[in-house]
């Protein structure tokens, strides 16, 4: 600049340098503001303990990223750097970056989410942090009770909840009176609605041999008090009666009562709803997405019609959902194990829950969050699903399940397609046993 | 003038070294060039196979954090599978059948298509399209022409009357393979009718030509001269297209996942999930490593074929 004056003479031009001067320094100083406050954010960084969180993408109206923001706002002594993994529609993804970050036993990320499936693969590889320690009783008993259970691997928590997820179950409050309770009502019910020509489709499910295949199965077995595998995860379950029965029970849908149509054999999630808000469907199990759909009018014939209850269950047990979800755990080799726990805490604190319900679209997992004002407010479909998280209920809890769930996926699609219920069963069981005998 | 001999010698000597610099740059100057391709291949594809090799004699798996050497342990444990031997037999299937079917139509195809006829260009060039679409689109697509409810193929075939009920495509373990392999001709089939166009060019025209004035019908010149000058160009693509096929993975991922019953499960959805959802490293060498075997057998079975040919055309 002082370069420039002193070769520019004219008195005409002194207007014209003033403004030079004066336009240099405001660009100057606004190319530099980024650079200025990013040098004052590494120098408090400096002061403050760094941790990294590694989270699959989730959004809504904001972000995880933007969340981890607010977190960092709200104090000055712990900084989170945000580790993105890929969403959790590609889990296996989400899965891989995540064993690949914690089998390095670096401490990095300090706190990461995983799905609720991993946390006994997690736990078992000696990778989560226990957390017993840090989380008393009466903190423990605020959350969904299946939802901690499933936090625990060995009688040790080493997860702590983020947000649930579950089966349920859509009907059309145009076509029933009562939602049935029993899956007998529900053959009835649907049975009649097909005769009467008032829906294609009884009932609308998910058989592809796919992970939603054994989401399926949980759900029907457990609501006939049937398990896959025992507490221990080491005994096997599946071709006990109960096991049997549910699963015959599934494959009788297509073929005894026709009340599904044998298409259900290649839908996962999104082919078994879209004939529902279609029009065409009177019942379907799915997760708690189809609702925002089943109510926008651009995408659905259903507006207004649709009601989600519970699952129905067999005479002998209760009804189960399948839990879905992410949730949260710490390092074992983390450095910063205060900060870490800290950060945890807030995370899975009522005000984040909510913030993440409200802002996100994750429903919380404890059910006093529910209950308050503004989630009623900005999310009023979910605060009805309260009474169907209840009843969520965990997948085989064991550190293999990947391998489990491959097995199970392909011995029940055989069942649900060929009929040859006890055998597939049998066989699976073998199978399974194989994996998980100790 | 003594200095001339002395000049001369002088020059002998330098041309001398000069060529020996010569010849020696000569003879590694190759060698030097080659090493650039030479490491790209060592790094990308020799060291990947011989460290799956090395793989599947082990029982790493990222999850329990084992890793031991287990000998042949993986190898005894597949043959005992019936998982990877359904899954051989379905890949195997559909091999042959795409291959097969994609070599008559793509045939059928070139020979259309080395006629002259008013806009053959443009339908040279729309025919690959199906090629070039890629093959998740087409899965969906096929996807949606399937559909059991409202699937464009079932209400054809239903006003043709060639069904009396709409049928489950690829819901129902009896048409699932058949679908997957309709989906993989229509994209395929374009490809391997290039690569036979190709070799029909290299036909001398004036075989035929000498074949029609002795008065041989279409049907003899393709019969007796042309096919018999395209097999080996025919083996060749046929060789390419069926070790393409053995690897099929997209179609069967993203329409059936290997379903119903395990009914399109092939080797590399397979071992994918083996791998990659249950991170068993160990077992899904050993299953990749019977991917590989069975590959290079086909290819040796193509590849002493088109040997034999070639010695049969030339001697």
């Amino acid at each position: 600049m002082t370069d420039h004056d002193d070769h520019v003479g004219k008195p005409a031009s002194v207007g014209r340098r003033q403004f030079l001067k004066v336009a240099g320094i405001t660009t100057g100083g606004v190319l530099a503001a980024p650079a200025i406050l990013k040098l004052t954010s590494v120098a408090s960084a400096a002061d403050r303990t760094n941790i990294t969180f590694a989270s699959a993408k989730f959004f809504g109206k904001r972000t995880v990223a933007e969340m981890v923001d607010v977190f960092n706002q709200s104090q000055s002594r712990i900084l989170v750097r945000y580790d993105e993994l890929p969403p959790p529609s590609s889990s296996t993804e989400v899965h891989q970056g995540l064993v690949q970050r914690l089998a390095k036993k670096d401490g990095s990320p300090d706190v990461f989410t995983q799905d609720v499936v991993w946390i006994a693969e997690f736990a078992g590889a000696g990778w989560a942090l226990p957390l017993d320690e840090y989380v008393t009783a009466n903190e423990a008993a605020a959350y969904f009770p299946g939802v901690l259970a499933a936090c625990k691997w060995q009688g040790k928590l080493t997860a702590l909840p983020w947000y649930v997820d579950s089966g349920m179950l859509y009907y059309r409050k145009d076509l029933v009176s009562k939602a049935p309770e029993t899956w007998e009502e529900l053959v009835a019910a649907a049975t009649d609605i097909m005769k009467a020509g008032k829906a294609k489709i009884g009932f609308s499910w998910q058989a592809k041999q796919a992970e939603v295949l054994i989401c399926d199965l949980v759900e029907f077995v457990t609501s006939n008090g049937g398990s896959i595998l025992g507490d221990d995860g080491k005994t096997v379950h599946i071709a006990d009666d109960a096991a049997v029965e549910a699963v015959q029970f599934m494959y009788d849908t297509i073929e005894k009562y026709k009340i599904s149509p044998p298409d259900v054999r290649s839908w996962d999630e999104e082919p078994s709803r879209t004939p529902f808000t279609g029009g065409d469907v009177a019942f379907l199990r799915n997760w708690s997405y189809v609702y925002p759909i089943c109510q926008d009018a651009k995408a659905s014939s259903v507006v207004d019609k649709v009601g989600v209850v519970p699952l129905p269950h067999f005479a002998k047990g209760k009804s189960a959902a399948c839990l879905g979800g992410y949730q949260y755990g710490v390092n074992a080799s983390t450095k910063n194990r205060d900060a870490s726990v800290e950060f945890l805490k807030w995370l899975s604190s009522p005000e984040t829950q909510l913030l993440f319900a409200t802002e996100l679209g994750l429903a919380p997992s404890r059910p006093a969050v529910f209950d308050s004002a503004e989630l009623g407010k900005a999310q009023p479909f979910m605060q009805t699903l309260k009474p169907v998280f209840v009843g969520a209920t965990a997948r085989p809890v064991t550190p293999k399940y990947s391998q489990v769930s491959l097995a199970l996926q392909s011995a029940v699609s055989k069942a649900v397609t060929n009929g040859n219920v006890a055998d597939a069963l049998k066989e699976a069981k073998a199978k399974l046993e194989g994996i998980v005998g100790a | 003038m003594t200095t001339l001999p002395s000049v001369g010698r002088l020059a002998d000597s330098r041309r001398s070294k000069r060529l020996t610099q010569r010849s020696r740059a000569e003879r590694w100057a190759p060698l030097l060039f080659l090493l650039p391709a030479a490491f790209t291949l060592l790094t990308v594809s020799v060291y990947p196979v011989i460290d799956g090799l090395r793989l599947s004699l082990r029982n790493t798996m990222l999850s329990t954090q084992e890793d031991a050497f287990v000998g042949l342990s993986n190898y005894v444990r597949l043959t005992a599978d019936p998982d990877f031997w359904s899954a051989w037999r379905h890949t195997m299937l559909f091999t042959a059948a795409s291959t097969l079917l994609e070599t008559v139509l793509g045939m059928a195809m070139a020979i259309v298509l080395y006629e002259t006829f008013k806009g053959r260009g443009w339908v040279r060039a729309a025919m690959l399209v199906p090629w070039a679409i890629p093959t998740v689109v087409t899965s969906k697509m096929f996807g949606w022409l399937f559909d059991g409810q409202h699937g464009v193929v079932n209400w054809l075939l239903m006003q043709t009357g060639l069904i009396d009920g709409y049928v489950n495509w690829y819901g129902d373990s009896q048409t699932a393979l058949l679908t997957i392999i309709i989906a993989d001709v229509w994209k395929t089939t374009p490809f391997m009718a290039l690569l036979l166009l190709a070799g029909l060019q290299t036909v001398p025209h004036s075989l035929v030509e000498a074949a029609r004035i002795d008065g041989a019908g279409p049907w003899q010149c393709f019969w007796s001269i042309r096919l018999p000058l395209l097999f080996t160009t025919l083996l060749i693509a046929g060789m390419f297209r069926a070790l393409d096929a053995f690897r099929i993975f997209d179609l069967v991922y993203v329409l059936t996942g290997g379903g119903p019953a395990d009914s399109t499960e092939v080797l590399s959805t397979l071992s994918y999930k083996v791998l990659f959802s249950g991170l068993d490293f160990g077992y899904g060498s050993a299953l990749s490593a019977a991917m590989f075997i069975t590959e290079a057998l086909i290819a040796l079975g193509f590849g002493l074929f088109i040997v034999r040919r070639m010695r049969r055309d030339n001697g």
